[in-house]
């Protein structure tokens, strides 16, 4: 385990242990009460999640341009970021939106292309997982489809019919709304470094195994 | 001549009875045709449009003549804002304390596997 895995881990933790009760003293939102306070964790999953397909497909850019395995591990470790993100966006928006708007789901723009979004980012998984030699190109190439659906994504509240709130709505959120998101926000992102360094390193080490195997292999021969 | 005297005879019989029988027809209304029965109502056109807009309307909630405090809502109408809220933050924090064991134990079964294989090749080159 690496040697900043500790104290990385013990600092993400003391956040997430502490973000409830800083998210508590936030007023209450006038028309949805209580259950707006999901949103604290809901906006930073949805961050994450885009981020984690933008970086997938910058990543699967470069892989595909310059052949570097680097640029490989890094998108692999970004579409399972993007994937859990995702699924942390997609849980948490129908238990909100329960109470909020009275349905569990709407398919309005923003929330089936976040839908579609998340199972690009499986489909990149399940074609890594499954798609044999010569997969990680294929992986590549979806990927690209992942990120340029995040500006679709991210605007979409403001351009289509919808009862999602507007993107205009975090800017004028007042500090004490404003500090809980921060605080989660920045919990958010320590996690989503600390998680994608330590996926990164898994994908490194795997392919030293695989040399070492190869190696191995030589060497009876 | 007498041929002649019979032929307009005969005319003129013919032009009497077909206005006579032109008369009686407009004199006295046809018969009127039973009733039709048939399995779909006929119905007139404006009947349709008035069945629609009735629809629409019933599809409209309610007006508000009075407000309800929560606690007379009848149980199945409350839906408490608690539950959503904790279990949202429940399955947020397992799931990334899960991806996190899940990674770290990965992470450690390749170092294992690597540091076992990389001696194994040290010690195959010696020999």
């Amino acid at each position: 385990m690496p040697k900043w895995f500790s104290p990385a881990v013990l600092v993400c933790g003391l956040m997430f242990v502490v973000s409830p009760f800083v998210i508590a003293n936030a007023p209450y939102e006038s028309t949805m009460g209580l259950v707006q306070k999901i949103f604290y964790y809901h906006m930073p999953s949805a961050w994450m999640f885009l981020t984690a397909s933008l970086i997938c497909g910058v990543a699967s850019a470069r892989f595909l341009a310059t052949g570097t395995a680097r640029y490989d591990r890094t998108a692999w470790a970004s579409a399972e970021m993007a994937v859990l993100f995702g699924l942390l966006t997609l849980v948490t928006g129908p238990l909100w939106a329960r109470r909020a708007w009275g349905t569990w789901w709407v398919w309005d723009a923003r929330i089936t292309s976040s839908l579609v979004g998340w199972m690009i980012a499986w489909a990149y998984l399940i074609l890594r997982r499954y798609g044999g030699p010569g997969s990680e190109k294929l992986a590549a190439g979806l990927a690209l489809f992942g990120m340029a659906n995040v500006p679709f994504i991210y605007v979409s509240v403001n351009y289509w019919r919808t009862i999602h709130p507007a993107t205009t709505v975090v800017p004028t959120l007042p500090f004490s709304m404003g500090f809980p998101l921060l605080f989660c926000l920045t919990a958010f992102l320590m996690l989503f470094v600390l998680l994608m360094k330590l996926r990164v390193r898994v994908a490194l080490e795997q392919s030293r195994l695989d040399d070492i195997y190869l190696a191995l292999d030589e060497q009876r021969l | 001549m007498t041929t002649l005297i019979r032929m307009a005879a005969a005319v003129l019989i013919v032009t009497a009875g077909s206005a006579s029988i032109r008369a009686r027809e407009q004199a006295v209304p046809p018969p009127a045709l039973p009733p039709l029965h048939l399995s779909i109502p006929s119905v007139a056109p404006g009947q349709v449009a008035r069945e629609r807009m009735l629809l629409l309307a019933r599809a409209q909630p309610q007006q508000q003549e009075e407000f309800v405090p929560l606690d007379q809502l009848p149980p199945q109408e409350r839906l408490p804002a608690a539950p959503l809220l904790v279990g949202a933050y429940a399955f947020v924090l397992l799931m990334l304390f899960g991806y996190l064991v899940s990674v770290s134990r990965r992470l450690t079964a390749i170092q294992r596997e690597v540091d076992r294989l990389d001696a194994d090749l040290k010690h195959n080159g010696r020999g």
